[in-house]
């Protein structure tokens, strides 16, 4: 049971700022997902949690007390790393144990907690195999099991399940959202997975290198993002961002029915927020560049005047390749940025 | 890709080749060792690959048994230089490895004497003929001329380089969040290189000791001039059979030749397991 915080860390390598002045708050039993591409800090925000790399500027603390002098031991956090570093001259038990072995616990108790995370996490049957017999399912069950057979007061996890197969992923995040919520701790889970991110957190940080841009639960980011970077972050397809004369306007491409805010550079259309109609014989058309059929819904890439749109439309739809299209949108779905990305609110 | 009979016959012929070139000295120093002294030297039709008759004599004689009339007895035996090399080579790989390993994981981890492997680089690149001479003149200085001790004392010195390179990329290669999670789960610095580093290490730890034995098992330069009579090796010792009467003793030499040889196989056959594994650790994605 842990609340952690960040308030003003930064942490520097050489030139390189790879966290930049960031401050938040995960509350206990939360599970919080940090987002971002790759090095926008967020395995370095892990490391300075465990301990593994020291703040250069700021102060870290869990349930209030400042840990930036504490060393990883004595934390008390378990982690499950990126490449799952599970120990290969060990077996799958001695994997799991050591936790408690290293801790010095009593053999009833490790032998019932093995027991219970064994069960847990369906290994039972491998527990005597060497890391390098097992299946990747496997070796990342393993190593969470090492990470929970301890009961740390929090959980971090660096993109775990991203050697798995697509199928595999998918089982195995709503799994961990299970154990987390049974477990009753705090899960601090880094990935550069959107669908993952927005499937699993409670609440999600938006990085950009190094410095937090959003924090919030998904829903809220994905319908309020801050900017036209953390808008683009989250979707797929992505975001469509189109300077705001294609949108409105004698010129618009793009029917927008509705008064961008002032001082609009650009305007951000979800490609399930537009609407593809047949040309009527008015205004600027689109042209259908290629059709993604994907069963439930299908995604229409369309040239508009050199620009690529991608937009998503639920089933089939009758709509062929190189024909003329009109799009248009509704006022309340479209996102508004400023000229230096900043969300706009609309009058 | 298919390859035509004529290139593959050629194929065949270069690889006989070569291995003939690699064997056949070998097989003549095993043949040799147990031929008697009769023929040793022969010539023309009493030359043959395997020995006429086949005796221990040759091994009888390095240990001290004159088991013929021809030679003389040796005034000393190969017992002690065989205990000589073998105490030597075995020090002096302690010391590099212990030596080595050290600093090649505190460079790997931690930058730790970020210019070492320079300073390694000129120590290997100095004639060790050049350094030898003030190297004599210390060790006399120091009492260590003529023992084992000395002789381990600058095996390990040598050879230090070739330990530090050697399990220096062997650190680099080993994923460091193996170690970093070992810290997390409760361990301290010195704990995780026990409990994880070395044991993980067993294989590359092996193969590089294997290959600093070697070096220190076969040198001759540094035993020939460091020590005179008490604590010779097997090769300087080697260099002294002959006899006045006969020339060069053959057999002899082969028959200690082929003592020579077991250590190094032996020790060889004993870590094979480990050899191919730790030879390719760097090369394989775990």
């Amino acid at each position: 049971m842990a609340e952690i915080s960040f308030h003003n860390v930064t942490k520097r390598y050489g030139q390189t700022v790879a966290v930049d002045n960031a401050s938040f708050t995960v509350a206990d039993n939360e599970f919080f997902c940090l987002f971002g591409p790759p090095l926008s800090g967020k395995t370095t925000m892990l490391r300075l949690i465990l301990g593994l790399e020291r703040p250069d500027e700021g102060e870290i603390l869990i349930d209030g007390r400042r840990v930036n002098e504490v060393s990883p031991a004595r934390r008390n956090i378990a982690m499950v790393f990126q490449n799952l570093a599970l120990f290969p001259h060990m077996t799958a038990e001695q994997n799991v144990r050591f936790p408690l072995v290293e801790r010095g616990e009593a053999e009833a108790v490790i032998g019932a907690r093995l027991k219970d995370a064994a069960a847990k996490l369906h290994i039972g049957h491998v527990l005597h195999k060497m890391p390098a017999q097992l299946s990747g399912g496997e070796r990342q069950r393993v190593a969470i099991a090492r990470a929970l057979v301890r009961d740390p007061v929090a959980f971090l996890m660096d993109d775990p399940i991203s050697a798995l197969d697509a199928r595999l992923r998918e089982e195995t995040r709503v799994e961990l959202k299970r154990i987390q919520r049974e477990a009753g701790r705090t899960l601090i889970y880094v990935t550069h997975d959107q669908e993952e991110a927005m499937s699993v957190a409670d609440r999600m940080a938006i990085l950009e290198r190094g410095a937090i841009r959003q924090i919030g639960r998904p829903v809220d980011i994905y319908d309020h993002p801050a900017s036209a970077y953390v808008a683009q972050l989250l979707g797929a397809p992505a975001m469509n961002i189109l300077p705001v004369a294609m949108v409105q306007g004698g010129g618009g491409v793009i029917r927008l029915e509705g008064l961008a805010p002032a001082g609009t550079a650009e305007i951000g259309i979800r490609p399930e927020d537009i609407r593809v109609g047949a040309h009527d014989g008015h205004g600027a058309v689109a042209k259908v560049w290629e059709v993604e059929p994907l069963g439930g819904t299908t995604v229409v890439t369309l040239d508009v005047g050199g620009r690529m749109l991608r937009a998503l439309m639920r089933g089939q739809p009758d709509i062929r390749v190189a024909t003329a299209v009109t799009l248009s949108v509704d006022l309340g779905r479209a996102h508004f940025f400023g000229a230096g990305g900043q969300a706009l609110r609309r009058a | 890709m298919r390859r035509s009979p004529a290139f593959e016959a050629f194929r065949y012929a270069a690889i006989l080749l070569a291995c003939a070139i690699t064997l056949v000295p070998i097989l003549w120093m095993v043949s040799m060792a147990f031929k008697p002294i009769a023929e040793w030297q022969a010539t023309g039709a009493d030359l043959t690959w395997f020995p006429k008759e086949p005796t221990l004599d040759n091994f009888r004689y390095i240990f001290g048994e004159s088991g013929s009339n021809l030679i003389v007895a040796l005034d000393r035996t190969a017992a002690k230089p065989i205990l000589s090399s073998l105490l030597s080579a075995s020090l002096g790989t302690l010391i590099a490895m212990a030596a080595g390993t050290s600093a090649a994981y505190g460079l790997s981890r931690f930058g730790a004497g970020g210019n070492l492997p320079l300073a390694l680089i000129q120590l290997r690149l100095f004639p060790p003929m050049a350094v030898m001479i003030p190297v004599m003149m210390m060790w006399s200085f120091l009492n260590l001329m003529d023992t084992w001790w000395g002789l381990a004392l600058i095996y390990g010195i040598v050879t230090l380089p070739f330990a530090f390179w050697l399990m220096k990329t062997f650190f680099d290669d080993m994923p460091r969040e193996i170690e970093e999670a070992a810290l997390v789960e409760g361990c301290s610095r010195g704990r995780v290189f026990w409990r994880i580093t070395l044991p993980m290490m067993r294989a590359p730890l092996a193969s590089a000791a294997l290959f600093v034995f070697i070096l220190n098992w076969s040198d001759y330069l540094i035993a020939l001039l460091l020590t005179t009579r008490e604590w010779v090796t097997i090769p300087v010792y080697m260099a002294s059979l002959s006899s006045s009467m006969t020339g060069q003793l053959y057999g002899a030499k082969a028959a200690l030749g082929l003592i020579a040889a077991v250590p190094p196989v032996f020790l060889g056959i004993m870590i094979q397991r480990h050899l191919v594994r730790g030879l390719t650790f760097g090369a394989l994605k775990q």
